[in-house]
């Protein structure tokens, strides 16, 4: 490493240490034991939480306080962890704002709600539900249980998620990659919502928008059967489905009904204004 | 007795006679007895709804799909919020949420009569709206719940509110269009999912402040 790039990094902790101490803030650990399919809830009015899949009977807290306006409250009962930031009287959105980072056994089952700070879960086999006004949510590689997440207008995004997945936003965009399950039901009102998927394990999926575009991709191998209609906008498929009867008028290029493959997959796309796209994936 | 021991009581005496202890406080308390107007208001208007008319076995499982995606209703229960005042003071939501579903779908099918195979007569469009209309009471109620928040904060608030109502607004002019249209029908529905979450969150949010 040469001097300068040095003397850049010394200068770097330094500064960080400085911001540290002179903004006192307080590391918290908590540690709590727990057994099989715990259920973990932490509600953080400012400030991000983070939840990843750790040891199978502990759940662990990290918590970063930005203040001594705000404080911890803890509670535990049988199998079931509540975290709650208590904001004192004077605590803004500046100095009200604790950091989370936690770890749960792989099966937990977690409730989150933060209003503005990100949401981010990772590697959790349980039920999962998250709650925020206008921070960011991430789910990534979770399986197996309930995931339901409502925003007012914090972007979603879930990554390689299977189950049974339940998401509502006002107006907030919803990116999909990888999701599939036995229903997979989005309801944006502005947000714009992506999918970019298989469409399967003959699921039910359910993407309704007031004004956002529905734009989904699928393999040219989908196995769908497709309803989509825009009451004042478009419909458009890249796929040549076999028609199918619709229990609505096909009213030109504002909606559409059929099928692909052996249409295990029920897929339904509805807006009021937003466009629809149903586009197959190249490559 | 002071109104957390009395709201604590509530749910009790909604369903029975109520103590001594509790006609004095409602006699002394008007935020109390005023929130005890509004609960017998509800199963008030809960009641005559079922007496107007018995929707068909349709609404009642597309009302317990709502109420399970909500996770009201879903097993294993859902987990609470951690706040013990949580319950109570955001227990109207649910029965509010209910009739509002419940309307909904008595609206939705009331238009056809019997032996009548002729959808309504498509109703005129409806006049452009101002960009921001006015809100109703319970949208008042709702908006002073934020007020306490910052500017930005209660303008957002106030933007998505509006944008619930619009996509409300819209769902019923489809169905005025279309009757029998069950998705439609189901559009309204998560026009009005949109809305109860957004009293949802605003009762979360405030009782983070207390």
């Amino acid at each position: 490493m040469s001097s300068g790039k040095c003397a850049a990094g010394i200068a770097a902790v330094l500064m960080l240490a400085g911001i540290a101490v002179g903004s006192d803030a307080v590391h918290k650990e908590l540690h709590f034991k727990v057994g099989k399919h715990p259920m973990v809830s932490i509600n953080n009015t400012y400030g991000p939480i983070v939840v990843k899949a750790g040891g199978d009977h502990e759940v662990s807290v990290l918590a970063l306080l930005h203040s001594d306006k705000v404080e911890l409250d803890q509670s535990k009962s049988h199998n079931r962890v509540d975290i709650t930031t208590h904001l004192l009287p004077g605590a803004d959105g500046k100095s009200g704002l604790v950091e989370y980072e936690v770890l749960v056994p792989p099966e937990a089952s977690i409730t989150l709600h933060s209003d503005n700070g990100r949401l981010r879960v990772e590697k959790l086999r349980g039920d999962i539900i998250l709650a925020g006004n206008d921070g960011p949510i991430d789910v990534t590689d979770c399986a197996q249980g309930h995931v339901h997440v409502r925003t007012l207008t914090g972007p979603i995004s879930l990554t390689n998620v299977h189950g049974h997945v339940e998401i509502m936003s006002v107006g907030g965009n919803v990116i999909m990659h990888g999701v599939s399950g036995t229903l997979v039901a989005v309801n944006s009102n502005s947000g714009r919502i992506e999918y970019d998927g298989d469409f399967g394990e003959e699921g039910e999926y359910a993407f309704t928008s007031h004004t956002g575009n529905i734009e989904a991709v699928a393999p040219a191998y989908a196995s769908i059967d497709v309803l989509a209609r825009s009451t004042n906008g478009s419909v458009q498929s890249d796929f040549s489905l076999e028609p199918r009867h619709a229990p609505f008028i096909l009213k030109g290029a504002n909606s559409l009904a059929g099928t692909l493959g052996k249409a295990a997959s029920s897929v339904k796309l509805f807006s009021f204004s937003g466009k629809i796209l149903l586009k197959k994936r190249q490559n | 007795m002071n109104c957390l021991q009395f709201e604590k009581e509530l749910p009790d005496s909604l369903e029975g006679a109520r103590t001594p202890e509790q006609q004095a406080h409602l006699s002394a308390c008007s935020a109390c007895s005023s929130l005890l107007a509004d609960l017998d208001f509800i199963a008030t208007q809960a009641s005559s709804l079922n007496d107007l008319q018995e929707p068909s076995p349709r609404v009642w499982n597309s009302l317990e799909a709502q109420l399970r995606r909500e996770g009201l209703i879903r097993q294993p229960a859902r987990p609470t919020l951690h706040n013990p005042f949580w319950r109570w003071r955001n227990a109207w939501i649910v029965p509010v949420a209910a009739a509002l579903l419940v309307v909904a779908g008595i609206k939705l099918y009331q238009p056809t009569k019997a032996g009548d195979n002729q959808p309504i007569a498509k109703q005129n469009v409806l006049p452009a709206r101002p960009a921001r209309s006015a809100i109703s009471t319970e949208d008042s109620e709702m908006m002073k719940t934020v007020a306490s928040r910052p500017p930005a904060q209660v303008a957002a608030y106030r933007n998505d509110l509006d944008q619930a109502n619009a996509f409300i607004r819209d769902a019923q002019e489809s169905l005025r269009n279309d009757p029998n249209d069950i998705y439609s029908q189901q559009l309204l529905m998560d026009a009005y999912e949109q809305k109860q979450m957004l009293y949802h969150l605003a009762m979360d949010q405030s009782d983070d402040e207390q």
